[in-house]
């Protein structure tokens, strides 16, 4: 077993702030012996003096601009949850502990090539997505979740390796466990290597049986089962937009990271998507706006949809102040690896992109193809449909015109000759009409090839019912 | 007189077709796709200018019949044929009838005068189309050129339906023909030509 241990300090910040990037001091705090107290804070905060543990009067004192949240675990617990959404393209066998998470790599390590590439990847990607983590690497989780907090960026792989490198770290740094910690500092033993020299018996009554089971589990020596998480069957998630949002350009930032979270989790799935759902909260109590956005092919690439969305965007009208981005995609699809090489040597992508940049701008009702029908009603033998949508063969016959008028064009008569910028020269009679009186709207016609004195070519015809005439068509 | 003016001159010269560029003009501008009238070839130099803009002048921006063999054609090769802001709805059976293959024609409807011309580039310029018709509102010299630009960019052949009444003003498209309907069919005449003068006639018996 090859383990990585992601732990993310600074997560009580993050889950506030990374939505926006954010300037000025900002800090988390948390109730300390009856007073509120700084948790954690960004640089900003520290270069002005601001440090954890100080009360929160303390602070607001050296930096009277300073945006502060109370702790919010509910929030962190959410965005654990996320990460391992995201990180399930890296591990099938994810679990948690307190602002870590733990993934079991060795399975994945040759599919990444390598532990390297692999951690590349993981830290390119972090950041992009808005939390600052630490890793260290182990063969047995509870080792790479400690060594990630306390020693972080090592490399463990032997047991022999793993036992030097905790033989420094000071006991009390065992676990995050108070009255644990309470314990350890009362035994008057420095560090992890003091223990491990002394015999199992002494150490079973000095340490008592919790903090022996966590040492051998530490090492290895004893099984250290953990229950395997399991990724939701939908894609849900919303970030919070913590300087409120009044134009859709600053949508973008926050939205480039729900979307490398999704692409991770449908990479991890083995699959992607053709339709998002975004909302917007706005500050208001107002409804949140719903923006469906549909796409001509499954995806999984974060820059595609990221376009796709912006130029959505242009067509969507805030209508307060927004506070919360979410994301939801409930129908995942299987992704087949783009198979190109079709069209002149490029991508089906690429298609799919044009024709999607199109609808995603001009909205997909304003795209379409053209499609026969099996109808001899003019009218309904062609039809406007979605461009994946097949046809059918026309049945109409005789000469057809390019253009279709709809609805027909009642036309003038003079002397009985209809009318169309001068009289009409009826050429020939093109067919004859007589059909749908199965649904009501039946047609009875006599259609004809006519010219008029500028010489254009028309498709008109006379209604047998009532005798009157209509332009339907253009020969162009 | 200054040398940018002269620029001027010689620019606005073959932009109304009175300079014949010689045979060292960009290659790639030599490419034509035959419009399927020998007729009609002949006059415009072999066929559609690839990767550039051809501009029919017409009272009723009409002309479609004309494209037809071609568009015909190019159906069945794969590209998709663009067609930007139709004037009517274009009757499908009319179309199979001609020969034209129908899932390779994309259609873009109901799109403002901006949107038009934002469609038109991205369909031009993509690499996608074989043909993209627009038919656009006023046109003005700039987008030309950069509809001319994306033409050239995406290999396609652009096609644009305009009002007669244009034929006074220059245009930096590689063809200009305008159309007048006549008894025998349809009336031609090249207004400007790539390597070579305008002024040609020819009656293309499109009915």
């Amino acid at each position: 077993m090859h383990w990585l241990g992601l732990y993310f300090p600074d997560l009580p910040l993050e889950v506030f702030v990374r939505g926006q990037s954010l300037e000025g001091p900002l800090a988390v705090t948390a109730r300390q012996g009856g007073q509120i107290c700084i948790l954690r804070c960004n640089e900003a905060a520290r270069k002005l003096g601001i440090r954890a543990g100080q009360p929160l009067q303390a602070a607001l004192a050296l930096a009277g601009e300073l945006r502060s949240w109370p702790r919010d675990l509910a929030r962190e617990e959410e965005a654990l949850q996320a990460l391992a959404q995201w990180a399930w393209q890296f591990s099938s066998l994810i679990t948690f502990e307190p602002s870590l998470l733990l993934l079991e790599i060795g399975a994945s390590l040759r599919l990444f090539g390598g532990i390297d590439a692999l951690l590349q990847r993981i830290l390119d990607e972090l950041p992009l997505l808005g939390y600052s983590g630490r890793w260290a690497t182990a063969p047995n989780p509870t080792a790479a979740g400690l060594l990630a907090r306390v020693a972080p960026g090592s490399r463990v792989t032997t047991r022999e390796a793993l036992v030097a490198r905790l033989e420094r770290i000071p006991l009390a740094r065992l676990t995050r466990d108070a009255e644990a910690r309470a314990l350890l500092n009362d035994i008057g033993l420095g560090s992890i290597g003091d223990v491990l020299g002394l015999p199992r018996a002494e150490l079973a009554r000095r340490l008592g049986p919790g903090l022996l089971q966590l040492l051998d589990r530490l090492l290895g020596e004893a099984p250290d089962p953990r229950p395997p998480w399991q990724p939701p069957p939908r894609f849900e998630q919303a970030i919070e937009l913590p300087a409120e949002v009044e134009n859709g350009a600053a949508l973008i930032f926050p939205a480039r990271r729900l979307l490398l979270s999704l692409c991770g989790f449908l990479r991890g799935q083995g699959a992607a998507t053709q339709r998002l759902h975004w909302w917007l909260e706005y500050r208001e109590e107002r409804p949140p706006n719903e923006i469906e956005q549909g796409l001509l092919r499954p995806t999984r690439d974060p820059e595609h949809l990221l376009a796709r969305f912006r130029e959505r965007l242009e067509r969507v009208t805030l209508a307060a102040p927004v506070i919360r981005l979410g994301l939801r995609v409930d129908d995942c699809l299987p992704y087949a690896e783009c198979s190109g090489d079709w069209l002149n040597g490029t991508g089906a992508e690429a298609e799919g992109d044009i024709l999607e940049r199109l609808a995603t701008r001009l909205g997909e009702q304003r795209l379409g193809g053209l499609r026969g029908r099996p109808d001899y009603r003019p009218e309904r033998a062609v039809v406007i449909a979605p461009m994946e949508e097949g046809g059918e063969q026309p049945l109409l016959r005789g000469r057809l015109p390019l253009w279709l008028l709809h609805p027909p064009r009642p036309l003038r008569t003079a002397d009985g000759v209809p009318q169309h910028a001068g009289p009409l020269e009826l050429l020939r009679h093109s067919q004859r009409i007589e059909s749908g009186w199965w649904d009501g709207e039946d047609a009875a016609r006599d259609y004809y090839l006519a010219r008029n004195p500028a010489g254009e070519r028309l498709w008109v015809f006379r209604d047998r019912r009532d005798g009157r005439w209509f332009l339907h068509g253009l020969f162009d | 007189m200054p040398e940018k003016a002269y620029q001027n001159l010689l620019e606005e010269g073959m932009d109304r077709g009175l300079v014949w560029r010689g045979r060292d003009d960009r290659p790639q501008g030599d490419a034509v796709e035959s419009s399927g009238w020998p007729v009609l070839d002949e006059c415009i130099g072999g066929g559609w200018p690839k990767g550039a803009l051809s501009e029919l002048l017409s009272r009723h921006r009409l002309g479609l019949s004309l494209l037809l063999p071609g568009l015909a054609r190019l159906s069945r090769e794969g590209r998709w044929l663009g067609w930007v802001a139709p004037p009517h709805l274009p009757f499908a059976p009319g179309l199979v009838q001609a020969g034209v293959a129908l899932d390779r024609l994309l259609l873009v409807r109901e799109v403002d005068a901006r949107e038009r011309l934002w469609a038109a580039e991205q369909l031009l310029k993509s690499g996608r189309c074989s043909m993209v018709l627009l038919w656009p509102q006023t046109l003005r010299d700039p987008q030309i050129r950069r509809l001319q630009l994306a033409a050239e960019q995406g290999d396609c052949i652009g096609v644009l339906f305009r009002p007669l009444r244009v034929a006074a003003q220059p245009s930096p498209a590689a063809l200009r023909l305008r159309l007048l309907p006549s008894p025998l069919g349809m009336d031609v005449e090249v207004l400007k030509r790539r390597h070579g003068w305008g002024g040609r006639h020819c009656t293309v018996r499109v009915a």
